[in-house]
């Protein structure tokens, strides 16, 4: 599979189609964010899997919009599975990156992986390499649906009072390009405070991801003290999807929210 | 067009979190968690995401200073280390190299704190080195 | 640490003691919330209801500097339940005797007198602890940070030592390091009493291997200075030069208003750092460093692991990595140096430093590796002591609680304690030029619980004024029940509202740690 990718990136380059091409490079003993420049470093390309597939995932696109706004007559090349094609057609329906800049190098995850993501399609749309697997649906949602509301409720409230205000949900989240954050924003949540205001810190990002959330998870594997963020986006998704009849990552327009 | 991660050691407290410094065309713009440390696993603290921020403050020192006529004015190095050393020196000689103080950091690295104390010892005479552990 | 920070999460029971964990070590907080998630057990003593405390099985909140009290309350409780590993003392352990009958001198209802803790809360926690099978110590500057925290760590060791919780894996007593490389300082001899690898200086045999290595036997095999005696020393005449690398002790040192006056007078003080720091505006030369993004090296952590530090851009302006400075220095003074880079002084780092001796930047790629490693095919040292301590049996101390250095009283009428906010690190010359962090915490502030606020007459955000028996500082009352009544506390990043200007320099007769952590101050309304 990874020689495909080697061979689609290296025509790439060659050709002049992109000027580089933004994937992982094994290096120092570790797996990281790269910017391929030279066809010679593919030797060294990983798809992002240490131990397990996708255990080191990186929100590529995010690193994207920083490069190719500095570079807009540049083109460029980026690793993609599933979820980050649904964060570049998000970002592509608010303008943070523009579509002519970006050629994807698509990759589909395997069959464990879409598993333990609860991924809807754990694909994009154009694969190099892998083979497509069935998506799932959400079994950590459905359970957490089951409990009474009142159980739901200190579940959450456990949950949040945990967290240590790092924001990394935000830093990582490949979807969060607000200059202006709302978690910031005194009227809808103390700010300068410690530990956070619970619930309302989470829930106003949560409500904010409403028509947002593409659903990769790295905000999950970010936080530093395990809050189930992808379990609640997820939920957030379910109701955007029932309510509203938008499916976000999947649409080619912004959020009804955003018509508001 | 430069864009490069260079992973790197957080600077500030024990837990020695990895994360890779975002490059772009020589600036520093992003903390990126390195998935793959065995100590953070891809999270940081809201002090590590935000570590790239003070690197590059106009407050840095960019140029020694020497005081002169009660002001610190800007030197050239050859200047700022010939009158150190030459301080440093004329001290020793009088007073004894007991008579000199190291404090050693905890912020800089091994290699540095190594050299540091082997200068106070080997070079100067003196095991007089310490840091703030303490603090 | 003994063991290391991924053991954590596999822990029975964690006891947290004078660790702020989710503000100064946030991610070994993670291995304490996945160690509860898979069921651990969660004790936590200090004297502030801290955000960790939230998820503890037992939280108490003991007085100021009664930490040896409170831990020989347990101690005492184990004892009279014969809860204690007697396998593990008679095997791997001597002095159990003097300790026992020192422990058995003392009760649980002298304890709970002087610590503000229930009896019942005491047996709580002590039979959590010691029916553990794996029993992890966190500890921190609120430990270390006083007249007795010497004491105050062997009683720690003791209730390790007691239970069994030694030299194996999840378990040990576990300091947590506050800052990046204050390991590797004292691991490359940045102390008076000893060189690398804690070899000591008064050792012969080792002052002959170190003077061969360094081509320089100048060097006396007496015990050196430390900084609070250095500081003593310019005062008394006998300190004439400083030379101070990236540290700021004009505002992390007790009583600062005295280092400022020390600093003044001294005759030649050459500062090394990033920025113009307090201390720096003092020197007579100051050198600019590079930060930590802009050359290589490495540094050791707080479970003895060594990591790579890489060079991400080039310092600003004329600044130079500091091992470049000091290097030139060393040879303009008259001891020539000539290193190429760190990994070449790591070479030499490794030779002459046994617990070291493995390590080389080839090795360094990946995860890093855990000192002791002795040699190159050694796979570094995840916890310590596995089968015997490093001076053969563990040693039981008889600890006897002594009380702070200084006590409240009529003019004086409130405890107050420091530390850290979680936005925040050390005297914030870094933090505090970062936009996002200063969003946060932009000025000093002083927590005091409901109770106190009311009888001081003091409301939210009011500014106020706090002064000790050495000082006076003004900052802003931020109220929380997370402070019990008598108590206050002031975080330490702020110079322009020092609190260490009020903190008290008694130190431990040992360590030479000054009592942060406890002091005695009035808070005053603003006319």
């Amino acid at each position: 599979m990874i020689e495909t990718v080697k061979e689609q990136v290296r025509k790439l380059l060659d050709s002049g189609q992109i000027q580089g091409f933004l994937g992982l490079l094994e290096k120092n003993g570790h797996i990281s964010p790269h910017l391929f420049t030279d066809p010679e470093e593919l030797d060294r390309l990983n798809l992002g899997e240490r131990d397990k597939p996708g255990d080191a995932r990186y929100p590529l696109t995010k690193y994207l919009i920083k490069i190719a706004r500095a570079h807009p007559d540049k083109k460029f090349g980026i690793l993609v599975r599933g979820c980050d094609e649904r964060a570049l057609k998000t970002l592509y329906n608010y303008n943070q990156l523009n579509p002519g800049q970006v050629v994807p190098v698509g990759i589909a995850c395997p069959e464990e992986l879409a598993r333990e993501c609860e991924c809807r399609q754990p694909y994009p749309e154009e694969c190099v390499a892998g083979e497509k697997s069935e998506g799932c649906a959400s079994v950590s949602v459905d359970r957490l649906d089951e409990l009474e509301l009142s159980e739901r409720f200190d579940y959450w409230t456990e949950q949040y009072a945990k967290c240590i205000k790092c924001y990394g949900c935000r830093d990582v989240c490949p979807v969060c390009f607000c200059n202006e954050c709302t978690l910031a924003s005194e009227d809808l949540v103390q700010t300068k405070t410690f530990p956070t205001e619970t619930p309302l810190f989470h829930l106003v990002r949560a409500a904010h991801m409403a028509g947002r959330c593409i659903d990769c998870g790295l905000c999950e594997q970010a936080c530093p003290v395990g809050i189930p963020l992808r379990t609640l986006y997820k939920k957030i998704y379910n109701i955007m999807d029932e309510e509203l009849d938008y499916q976000t990552g999947y649409s080619e327009e912004k959020s009804p929210l955003n018509a508001i | 067009m430069e864009y490069t991660t260079a992973l790197t050691t957080c600077t500030y407290c024990g837990c020695g979190c990895n994360f890779y410094l975002e490059v772009l065309d020589g600036q520093v713009i992003g903390t990126i968690p390195c998935k793959t440390s065995p100590t953070n696993e891809g999270k940081l603290c809201i002090k590590g995401w935000n570590v790239h921020e003070f690197i590059q403050s106009p407050k840095r020192l960019t140029r020694p200073l020497i005081r002169k006529n009660g002001e610190l004015v800007e030197a050239d190095w050859e200047e700022a280390l010939d009158y150190t050393a030459q301080r440093l020196k004329e001290i020793a000689e009088q007073n004894g190299p007991e008579s000199l103080g190291f404090m050693a950091s905890a912020k800089v690295t091994n290699e540095e704190n190594y050299i540091f104390q082997k200068f106070a010892r080997a070079g100067v005479g003196t095991n007089n080195i310490d840091h703030c552990a303490r603090l | 640490m003994t063991n290391s920070v991924q053991e954590i999460e596999d822990a029975d029971c964690i006891f947290i003691i004078g660790s702020n964990t989710t503000s100064s070590h946030p991610l070994i907080a993670t291995r304490v919330y996945r160690a509860k998630e898979k069921g651990a057990k969660v004790i936590v003593a200090d004297p502030r209801r801290i955000h960790i405390a939230d998820i503890a099985d037992v939280a108490v909140q003991q007085n100021l500097g009664t930490d040896v009290a409170l831990l020989n309350g347990m101690m005492k409780v184990i004892l009279d339940n014969n809860w204690q590993d007697q396998t593990f003392i008679n095997e791997r352990t001597e002095g159990f005797e003097e300790f026992t009958k020192a422990v058995q001198g003392f009760s649980v209802e002298k304890a709970a007198e002087l610590t503000g803790i229930s009896t019942e809360d005491i047996t709580a926690m002590a039979e959590i602890y010691a029916k553990s099978d794996k029993a992890s110590i966190l500890y921190c500057m609120g430990i270390t940070q006083h007249t007795t925290g010497v004491d105050n760590v062997k009683a720690l060791a003791n209730l390790a030592m007691l239970t069994g919780n030694l030299g194996k894996e999840s378990a040990g007593v576990n300091p947590l390091r506050g800052q990046n490389n204050v390991q590797g300082a004292c691991d490359m001899g940045g102390l008076p009493n000893v060189f690398t690898g804690y070899q000591k200086v008064t050792d012969e045999a080792l002052h002959d291997k170190m003077s061969k290595a360094w081509s320089s036997g100048k060097f006396p095999s007496r015990v050196g200075l430390t900084i609070p005696e250095m500081i003593s020393g310019i005062e008394e005449g006998s300190v004439h030069g400083l030379y101070v690398l990236g540290e700021n002790p004009v505002v992390s040192d007790p009583d600062s208003n005295h280092v400022t006056k020390a600093l003044e007078k001294i005759d030649f003080l050459v500062v090394q750092d990033i920025f113009l720091t307090p201390t720096a505006e003092l020197a007579d030369v100051v050198l600019p460093g590079a930060s930590f993004a802009e050359k290589d090296g490495t540094f050791t952590n707080t479970e003895r692991r060594v990591m790579r530090v890489r060079k991400a851009i080039d310092p600003p302006g004329e600044a130079k990595p500091d091992w470049e400075i000091i290097q030139e220095l060393s040879s303009k003074f008259g001891y020539a140096m000539h290193y190429e880079s760190p990994r070449e002084i790591m070479e030499e780092i490794a030779a002459v430093t046994p617990s070291y001796g493995g390590i080389s930047y080839a090795r360094l790629e990946g995860p890093g590796l855990q000192w002791p490693c002795p040699d190159q095919g050694h796979p570094g040292t995840p916890y310590l002591h596995k089968d015997k301590f490093a001076r053969g049996k563990g040693l039981f101390h008889a600890v006897e609680f002594i009380p702070p250095a200084e006590s409240i009283d009529d003019d004086y009428p409130l405890w107050l304690t420091t530390g850290r906010n979680f936005s925040h690190y050390h005297t914030g010359t870094m933090t505090r030029l970062s936009p996002t962090l200063v969003c946060e915490y932009s000025e000093n502030f002083m927590e005091v619980s409901p109770e106190d606020a009311r009888e001081l007459d003091l409301s939210q955000g009011e500014q106020v004024s706090v002064a000790s028996r050495r000082g006076e500082i003004g900052v802003r009352v931020q109220i929380t029940p997370r402070l019990k009544k008598g108590t206050v506390f002031i975080p330490f990043h702020y110079v322009e509202s020092n609190v260490n200007k009020l903190t008290n320099p008694a130190m431990d007769p040992i360590a030479r740690i000054p009592e942060y952590k406890v002091c005695a101050v009035k808070v005053e309304k603003n006319p």
